[in-house]
């Protein structure tokens, strides 16, 4: 089967989906990731020359802007409601400048 | 009495004679659900406080005489799959990451259903962030189907198919990317509608492929489908994609195929691996719908092989867009005690998400890469315009499509297990959703070799919706109705509908 993605490719697309990949796990996802890209070669193979795409199957929206006027919305404590973690009314995040701890 | 078992019109006659209070609806079906999910797992979470205070209301409305203006579904026992907010309670996609999330707010369908009377019994099971055709990737256990519980109940909507299938509801909602109502509607013998993309609101329900994700109800009959349609469509301020709907969809269900024009597609029937069982359904839909007076007319989709790559370029594609909300911060499961946040949002996007989730995250991430962008995703938007047009070339012809939903009936759990073999069973539903179309699910009986229950897919013009309940209707009152499935009938059981 054609290789379409490398192991190195596999860490890379990973990264980048901000999901971590063991080294166990990456021959697996490196193995079906092939064989479903594979799977979509036809899509390669059509004569597309001068076909316009449609990116979405409603064609002739446009868009809509509502009226300017004050509605309802989350408070504040609605809003924090899931946050896995919070402090003094915000989400809380591990220090992304260094120097302090979560 | 099971009351979950009877259709919406023998409910509401019981309701307005006063044989029994909306109470009754409810408590008995919350009873039923304790008493035989446990077989099933339809249920991801019983929602008893909602039901039964919804009930109250309706008896109030019964007890003042204003029953009538309740709404289409009054006093009606519903469901909702779990990719839907509803205020309260647990929304969780069937997945690791939403596990405790509990919704702060009400998808625009749910509210709708509500408002429309519903008595609303909870939660549906499903493929995690509806990724795959049998429910068997859900987080929390799969769903089996009613008709046989060695057999997958088709997915994602699995608990949504098996609900009403099994009588622990009379109507439920699913959502429909790729074929996740009609297919699984086909495997548990009930009826699944996916309107046209536009029809019903997206507002709530959570994300996958917003191109192609559309809302649609399932009932053991077409008339409680198109009653739930008509409480369900509209324009929804909050989807700009949401259009007006002023139709009533039970309007032309006694109107007869007399004069219509119903497709069928040769290449659809000759299709490599469709099994005979569900090809003789097909055929012998056509028949009885020609008997009826219906003019069959053979029509070509030549492009409709390339759905199934297009779609798995396009659907990836939108979800890894969409499931980057899934930051471990605002929502969603967090790996504690990490130090930086990358290392958190790796960690826990890894371990909240079950593995054809990241799958499909990590597709859409490598198609959308820069380079290989041009490759597939331009294409592939290249190619729903020419599915597009072909059913545009088709519906002059015909008012309504007929087609196979399945290649097969419902199989035995661990009977397929490539992924990609799994990929083709979409083929007969997918092009429906790239090109933005409605398509349903009418269950014609039981498979002569399987026994299991058989399914045909009607395909209407866009926001021609009704076209393909009025052929429904005409068919379903030509075979016996399949109802609740007999190892859960039991003595209760009444027949629906009349």
């Amino acid at each position: 089967m054609t290789q379409h993605v490398s192991e190195k490719d596999v860490r890379a697309i990973a990264e980048y989906a901000r999901i971590g990949l063991t080294d166990e796990e990456l021959p697996a996802m490196t193995e079906d990731l092939n064989a479903i890209i594979e799977s979509l070669k036809p899509i390669t193979e059509y004569d597309l020359e001068g076909v316009e795409p449609t990116f979405h199957p409603v064609g002739d929206l446009s868009n809509v802007m509502r009226e300017d006027v004050e509605g309802t919305s989350f408070t504040q404590e609605e809003a924090l409601s899931n946050a896995p973690k919070q402090q003094d009314g915000s989400f809380l995040i591990p220090s992304i400048l260094g120097g302090g701890e979560a | 009495m099971d009351f979950a078992c009877m259709g919406v019109d023998a409910i509401q006659v019981g309701l307005r004679a006063g044989d029994f209070s909306a109470t009754e609806v409810a408590q008995s079906s919350l009873d039923r659900i304790e008493r035989i999910d446990g077989a099933v797992n339809a249920f991801l979470e019983v929602t008893p406080e909602l039901a039964l205070a919804k009930a109250a209301e309706v008896d109030k409305a019964i007890a003042e005489g204003s029953f009538d203006q309740m709404g289409p579904l009054a006093g009606v026992p519903v469901a909702f799959k779990d990719n839907m907010n509803q205020i309260g309670t647990h929304t969780t996609c069937a997945s690791r990451m939403l596990e405790n999330y509990v919704s702060p707010y009400t998808a625009t369908c749910v509210q709708k259903v509500i408002d429309a009377g519903g008595l609303p019994l909870g939660k549906l099971n499903m493929d995690e962030f509806a990724f795959g055709s049998t429910t068997e990737t859900s987080a929390f256990g799969t769903t089996k189907n009613p008709w046989g519980l060695d057999r997958v109940p088709g997915g994602s909507s699995g608990g949504s198919a098996a609900a009403v299938a099994a009588g622990l509801a009379t109507v439920t909602l699913g959502s429909d990317t790729g074929g996740s109502i009609r297919q699984p509607a086909s495997f548990c013998g009930v009826v699944g509608v996916k309107p046209t993309y536009g029809a019903v609101s997206r507002y709530g329900v959570v994300a996958f492929g917003s191109s192609l994700d559309q809302v649609g109800p399932f009932a053991r009959n077409v008339r409680d489908a198109a009653l739930t349609l008509n409480a369900l469509c509209g324009r929804d301020p909050l989807d700009c994609t949401s259009q007006a709907c002023d139709f009533d969809f039970t309007a032309n269900l006694d109107q007869g195929v007399e004069g219509m024009k119903v497709g069928i597609v040769p290449a659809f029937l000759d299709a490599e691996g469709l099994d005979r069982e569900v090809r003789n359904a097909v055929m012998g839909a056509a028949d009885k719908l020609a008997s009826l007076g219906a003019e069959i007319v053979e029509i070509e989709l030549p492009n409709a092989q390339a759905a199934i790559s297009a779609y798995y370029v396009l659907a990836p594609c939108e979800a890894f867009s969409n499931l980057s909300r899934f930051d471990s911060v605002r929502y969603g499961y967090c790996d504690p005690g990490h130090k930086d946040l990358g290392g958190q949002y790796e960690a826990s996007r890894a371990q909240g998400f079950g593995v054809e989730a990241r799958r499909r995250i990590m597709l859409g991430s490598y198609l959308l890469s820069s380079g290989v962008y041009d490759k597939y995703y331009y294409p592939a938007q290249q190619i729903r315009t020419l599915i597009t047009q072909d059913y545009l070339n088709a519906y002059q012809k015909v008012d309504v499509i007929l087609s196979p939903i399945a290649p097969s009936v419902a199989w035995k759990f661990g009977a397929v297990s490539d992924p990609t073999s799994m990929y083709l069973a979409d083929m007969f539903t997918i092009s429906i959703n790239i090109a933005g179309n409605g398509g349903m699910n009418l269950p014609v009986g039981l498979g002569e070799d399987s026994g299991m229950p058989v399914g045909v897919q009607l395909i209407a013009p866009p926001f021609k919706d009704a076209n393909m309940l009025r052929a429904a209707a005409a068919l379903e009152r030509e075979y016996q109705c399949v109802g609740v499935a007999p190892d859960f009938a039991g003595e209760a059981a009444v027949k629906d509908g009349e």
